[in-house]
């Protein structure tokens, strides 16, 4: 993977929260056409970087170089502009929209003229072509996406993380109370935009094997810091298993 | 086939209850052949229907994107006498009206401000301004009826010619229905209200969008309550009051908008209104009391929202999704 460029770094980041430490220094890189897997427990600070990466809170000190540039995110509009969408777990759906309206969400194409009036047959049109490129199939782009199963849900909204032309997907657990067979259309899809290459994307995950399977490198969160990079392929589901057991033991008899 | 059916009425909302709406007005005219075919029923029926509607307006759009406005009868009663005021302290009559207007928007700016900037949920604020501006309106009016200012071609307009103020509730429920279903406004309502949480994280501006939809339903009742002023050609303090707010938000909700949000139609509100209108009058002609009215409105709210959501239901179950 190395002779991809390297399109996001964190640099040492830290974010307290008055005397508390959600992440002590944190480093890590995101290089185009890779998925990079953030595994850790509950509280080791995934959800504080994700937050940190969006722009939606600025880390309490610590560098971020985005496509080479160091930057100081201002707001999650700020890092959209920069090409870094998230995908969070609530999937930001409107749930009685119709999956066009959704995919258009605050996007949305316009009639010219003083009334501005949407062009929905546009917009459908469109989102009917991108959901097609992506491999994603539903029923109908006109459905309330209500209708729709969690797999589905979840696909629609990793496609309209695409289709606004952003370059850095973050994923805050893509596959996280799914089936296999929703799963699956999930890691279809994510396996696709690797094809294409023309995305980072960095996921939070639960499941170790999942994680193995999909991404090309896996991360390790324990107490705010990264404790554990890899390239999937080089470890495997017991050896990160021996990791946390070790830490679960540490914590009991200290 | 059925499936078929099912699923059109779910698509279209407002085809369930327009269904209800010809029953029942089919019922009546044959009940009692003046129901319809006389111009003075149909006149009267158009003056019931037309305040409802056009308060329903507003209050669908709140509804839509979660939130309400109890306080919409009471503005009402506010704003025809800040136009008499006005009028009365030399101020041109159409200038005047406008004033009233701005003064039930600055209501709704009110209501929104507090609700969104405050945080209180908006059922609590607008009940709180609900007394607040009733006892605003009693103390500057004395508790006494005035008469509406102007010449009688502005009185005509606004409501004074017997068809005057359906014209209006037409015009108005057109208006709102393509902002509802063709404008980013509409929109983003629907997702305000749908999910709130991610509008705001795909960058929608909730707090404007509900603040204006506040301030959209205070001038909508400070119209109607002007618009009847004129047709009575008096202007009580009494007027407008909880009767024709619940009438509104029942007009929406039987029309198939949500309370809970993110759902919703103005045409629905509409034909609601004409429901609960052509029951009114059906019941008045047929002679069957007021009293039984209630019980009867009362029912037809817990009808239609049953109705509504055993047909959305059977759609979702029936589409195989």
């Amino acid at each position: 993977m190395s002779e991809h460029r390297e399109t996001l770094r964190a640099d040492n980041i830290v974010k307290r929260f008055g005397a508390v430490t959600a992440l002590d220094g944190v480093s890590l890189t995101l290089r185009q056409g890779e998925i990079l897997g953030i595994l850790g427990d509950n509280g080791a600070g995934k959800s504080t970087l994700i937050k940190i990466l969006t722009g939606y809170q600025p880390p309490s000190s610590g560098r971020l170089v985005i496509d080479g540039r160091d930057v100081a995110l201002g707001s999650v509009d700020h890092a959209r502009s920069l090409g870094i969408e998230c995908v969070y777990q609530d999937l930001a759906l409107a749930n009685s929209l119709s999956v066009y309206h959704n995919m258009f969400l605050n996007r949305e194409i316009l009639y010219g003229g003083p009334l501005r009036l949407l062009n929905h047959r546009a917009m459908r049109r469109r989102a009917a072509e991108s959901l097609a490129a992506l491999g994603v199939t539903i029923p109908s782009v006109d459905l309330p996406v209500e209708r729709l199963s969690g797999g589905q849900r979840q696909a629609i909204a990793v496609a309209r993380a695409v289709t606004s032309n952003a370059r850095i997907l973050l994923l805050d657990e893509p596959l996280a109370a799914m089936g296999a067979r929703e799963a699956g259309l999930i890691i279809d899809l994510l396996m696709r935009l690797k094809q294409e290459g023309r995305h980072s994307i960095a996921m939070i995950m639960h499941n170790y094997a999942q994680t193995l399977d999909i991404a090309d490198r896996i991360v390790l969160m324990q107490h705010g810091k990264v404790t554990y990079e890899k390239d999937a392929a080089a470890t495997s589901v017991p050896e990160l298993m021996e990791i946390v057991r070790r830490e679960y033991r540490a914590v009991r008899t200290g | 086939m059925q499936r078929r059916v099912l699923e059109a009425f779910a698509r279209w909302q407002e085809a369930s209850i327009l269904l209800v709406a010809l029953l029942l007005i089919a019922w009546f005219e044959n009940a009692n052949h003046d129901f319809l075919l006389s111009s003075a029923s149909l006149e009267n029926l158009s003056q019931f229907v037309a305040p409802a509607a056009i308060i329903a307006c507003g209050e669908v759009m709140l509804m839509i994107g979660g939130e309400i406005d109890l306080s919409a009868g009471m503005v009402f009663a506010l704003a025809p006498f800040v136009m008499y005021f006005a009028a009365d302290a030399g101020v041109p009559t159409v200038l005047a009206l406008l004033l009233g207007l701005v003064a039930a928007g600055g209501v709704g700016l009110v209501n929104g401000v507090v609700t969104l900037l405050l945080g209180i949920p908006s059922f609590v604020t607008t009940l709180g301004t609900l007394f607040l501006v009733n006892g605003l309106t009693l103390t500057i009016s004395h508790g006494t009826p005035v008469t509406p200012p102007g010449g009688s071609m502005l009185a005509q307009v606004m409501g004074a010619w017997g068809y005057s103020e359906i014209l209006w509730a037409l015009g108005v429920v057109a208006v709102l229905h393509i902002v509802l279903r063709h404008t980013r406004w509409g929109l983003h309502t629907i997702a305000s209200g749908a999910n709130e949480t991610g509008a705001r994280e795909a960058g929608i501006r909730v707090i404007r969008i509900k603040i204006g939809n506040f301030v959209l339903t205070g001038v909508l009742a400070g119209l109607t309550g002007c618009l009847e002023a004129f047709r009575i050609g008096s202007i009580d303090p009494q007027a407008g009051g909880n009767q024709i707010m619940f009438l509104a938000v029942a007009a929406g909700v039987i029309g198939g908008t949500s309370l809970a949000g993110g759902s919703g139609t103005i045409i629905g509100g509409l034909i609601g209104a004409l429901v609960l209108g052509v029951l009114n009058d059906g019941f008045t002609l047929i002679g069957i009391n007021a009293f039984l009215f209630n019980i009867i409105l009362g029912a037809a709210i817990l009808a239609a929202m049953l109705f509504n959501g055993y047909i959305t239901r059977l759609a979702r179950h029936g589409g195989g999704g």
